[in-house]
């Protein structure tokens, strides 16, 4: 499998999925047709799980702010995880500056929403 | 048009940072948000209320680049085009205001919305709002429909109208007001 790795632009973050079993998403999310611009990521991850995972999946998320369709797709993403996370080891690091207390607050309303997944709170 | 209008907007209702008519695209906004970003710093603003802000300053304006209509009730397509402003005042409360022109479909679409935002306490709009991402229920091709609820999340206060201009058409207004130094 292939890397896929997307520069930072103003309005998305740097994305870099390797499929030696680390997920970044780094910076700002609010591109004007969300669902579009994440469809690669999806597509990627959906063969990655499909018998091209690591032993162990490290997903770090550091995304400073949002607009409520990327807070959707967040949510499809840990959804995706999540159907994943029976079958395979996933860590997720949901990474935030101390400051920043909506990024936090919305941390805690993942894992508070998916239950079976490890998502750690990391404060900067 | 006489700036002196204007003037009086700024020392009646406190500083303006930023105002904006017209047509919007996505550049415009993350334009407009990278201004937004130099003013929260050069004010020393916290991290956590100046993301407040942006966010709820990108989800107004893409609402009005994605939905906004003309005035003209004949034409039925999406006319990207609004009024922003996003203003403080002496005590460093920070506000949001957007007017935009809405059809009465859409209207009747927003206002249930934004009524039972008001109803809400915060852990009631916050349990509608993850209840609502969850259930892909408002989930569309352009968003999640919880644009509104997530505004109510990071705002303190919303207060709307809707004025009508003829049979098929409103400007639709929206303010938000976001407090910086809650803990005082």
């Amino acid at each position: 499998m292939q890397n896929l790795k997307l520069e930072a632009t103003k309005y998305t973050p740097e994305i870099n999925l390797d499929p030696s079993g680390t997920i970044s998403l780094v910076g700002k999310s609010y591109p004007e047709n969300t669902f579009e611009f994440y469809a690669p990521m999806m597509e990627w991850l959906e063969e990655y799980f499909n018998g091209n995972a690591a032993d162990t999946t490290v997903v770090n998320m550091e995304i400073i702010y949002f607009n409520s369709s990327s807070s959707k797709l967040f949510f499809d993403f840990f959804d995706l995880l999540d159907e994943n996370a029976s079958e395979n080891k996933i860590e997720i690091n949901w990474i935030y500056d101390e400051e920043n207390e909506s990024a936090e607050e919305a941390g805690e309303d993942f894992i508070e929403d998916f239950e079976d997944l490890n998502i750690k709170l990391v404060q900067k | 048009m006489d700036i002196n209008n204007i003037q009086k907007i700024v020392e009646d209702d406190g500083i303006i940072f930023l105002s904006y008519g017209g047509y919007l695209s996505q550049v415009l906004i993350s334009g407009m948000t990278e201004a937004l970003e130099k003013e929260a710093e050069d004010n020393d603003l916290s991290i956590g209320s100046s993301s407040n802000i942006f966010t709820i300053f990108i989800e107004l304006s893409q609402n009005m680049m994605n939905y906004s209509k003309s005035i003209n009730e004949k034409e039925t397509g999406i006319k990207p085009q609004g009024l922003i402003l996003v203003a403080k005042d002496k005590d460093l409360n920070y506000y949001i205001h957007s007017q935009n022109i809405v059809s009465q479909a859409d209207k009747d679409k927003i206002e249930p919305k934004l009524a039972e935002i008001s109803s809400l306490d915060r852990d009631g709009l916050k349990k509608k709002y993850r209840e609502l991402r969850k259930s892909g229920a408002h989930t569309h091709e352009k968003g999640g429909g919880i644009g509104f609820y997530e505004i109510a999340k990071k705002c303190d206060s919303i207060e709307y109208a809707f004025t009508p201009i003829n049979n098929d058409r409103y400007y639709f207004h929206i303010k938000t007001n976001i407090m910086t130094k809650k803990e005082q």
